[in-house]
């Protein structure tokens, strides 16, 4: 008897999900209105913080609808309720591995085994390291990626934030809060908007800049004993002299890292720098496994845009389960106007009589193309 | 069931928030200690932890052994409240 229930659940191979999502960032959340509004049976899978960055990201000005601007963890947490409110299931754990199985994909989780009928990978990033020494050593006794985390720690005392991108200046600007001073480290020039950079000048009592100064070495007290950090070794590649910074914490934001190591060793390709690769569709190379958000290549690694995507990869997979359940087009239909309701009634089991109008040339062939990997 | 649950938190830790909503999605009461309102626990729970960051969470078994986790890290957390 447990077996047979076992065999019957949701999610086994029998009974598979109609699509499981990667993830639970704003790409991941999006995607899951879209695709439970549909009707679409859809699980998320988080290993870590539901929004994903976003919930960690201090304050956000640039999401519309909000005028004043909104906290990360808040937008996340809306994301999250309305997501909820039609029916998005979020599970607990991490997704290992995937594995195509022709019309299933299996999902090795740290609860088990999956299946589904597709797949959106929505892992998202986080933030990356520099890569010197001193870095690993003092890592949370001194080294920090979250401001918003463990920022409080650095009340009344001296900061060095690395990094010249917006996150680097929003979470330097949110350290003012804390912190006596920043010495604010930056290998080259300023990358954050134009926005982020007048704010930073309005904190420039208590933000240094220093453009192009390479961080070379974090050291303090020996960490073995507990030691705390206790300066910052850079270089300052106009005079190529050593320079430092003496201070009481180190905080980190040098760009991103994917999230996209559970895809290694599959078909599904990764650019130079492991963002995983798709067509125009957002599908990737192994069929009926989709990306979107900031762990696709090409992405904008902005809260709106995986958002966007979000909505889109979800229409992408729509449309990838009703040609799995149907089957390709008829060549009449394909490209059609009125192809779009075939397929609506084909889904419903309604008659459908094909209109005799012949396809028009200056539509994209979507459904044929659909399959085809760009 | 853990003897007692002891969170640590500060007022714009994003982490926090979700730990106390899993212990609570399990039925777990806890205490909630805010650091920034009680700085002076600060080395306390560096010592404990070995860390300057929040969450940290401080599950005291029935036999009064301790399990720290740091972070919102479910593979930790789960196996120590369980």
């Amino acid at each position: 008897m447990e077996e047979t229930q076992a065999a019957t659940s949701r999610g086994s191979e029998s009974l598979p999900h109609d699509l499981v999502i990667v993830g639970a960032g704003p790409a991941a959340l999006s995607a899951a209105i879209y695709t439970c509004r549909e009707d679409i049976d859809t699980l998320l899978f988080e290993k870590g913080a539901i929004g994903g960055l976003a919930a960690v990201t201090d304050w956000v000005d640039n999401y519309p609808g909000f005028e004043k601007g909104i906290s990360g963890l808040e937008l996340s947490e809306q994301m999250r309720k309305q997501a909820e409110r039609f029916g998005a299931h979020i599970e607990l754990g991490e997704v290992q591995k995937i594995e195509d199985q022709g019309k299933l994909k299996k999902l090795a989780t740290t609860e088990g085994d999956i299946f589904a009928k597709a797949a959106l990978i929505a892992t998202g990033s986080e933030y990356k390291q520099i890569g010197v020494p001193g870095e690993k050593e003092y890592y949370a006794r001194g080294v920090h990626y979250c401001a918003t985390c463990d920022g409080a720690f650095y009340r009344d005392k001296k900061l060095v934030v690395v990094g010249g991108g917006n996150s680097a200046v929003q979470e330097g600007v949110f350290l003012t809060k804390f912190a006596s001073h920043i010495d604010m480290l930056v290998r080259s020039k300023l990358r954050a908007s134009d926005v982020l950079i007048k704010e930073l000048e309005k904190h420039k009592d208590k933000i240094t800049v220093h453009l192009g100064v390479t961080t070379d070495e974090i050291a303090g007290d020996p960490p073995a004993g507990g030691g705390k950090v206790t300066k910052v070794i850079g270089t300052d590649t106009t005079s190529g002299k050593k320079v430092e910074f003496p201070t009481d914490g180190v905080f980190v934001f040098v760009g991103l890292k994917p999230n996209s190591d559970m895809v290694k060793g599959t078909v599904i390709e990764l650019d130079e720098r492991g963002f995983i690769k798709t067509n125009e569709h957002l599908m990737t190379k192994m069929p009926g496994v989709f990306v979107a958000g900031d762990v696709r290549s090409g992405a904008t690694l902005q809260i709106a845009s995986a958002s966007g995507e979000g909505a889109t990869a979800a229409l992408m997979i729509r449309e990838y389960l009703e040609m799995q359940e149907r089957g390709p087009l008829p060549q009449a239909v394909v490209g059609h106007k009125y192809a779009w309701h075939f397929s609506l009634a084909k889904r419903s089991g309604k008659s459908v009589i094909t209109p005799a109008i012949p396809a028009l040339a200056h539509l994209p062939a979507f459904f044929t193309s659909l399959s085809g990997y760009g | 069931m853990p003897k007692n649950i002891t969170i640590y938190t500060t007022n714009t830790c994003s982490y926090c928030p979700m730990v106390k909503q899993y212990l609570r999605s399990k039925g777990l009461p806890y205490e909630e200690i805010n650091l920034e309102k009680h700085p002076e626990m600060q080395a306390e729970v560096f010592e404990k932890s070995g860390a300057l960051t929040v969450p940290v969470t401080i599950v005291t078994k029935q036999d009064d052994t301790q399990d720290v986790v740091i972070g919102y890290n479910l593979s930790r957390l789960a196996p120590a409240v369980a």
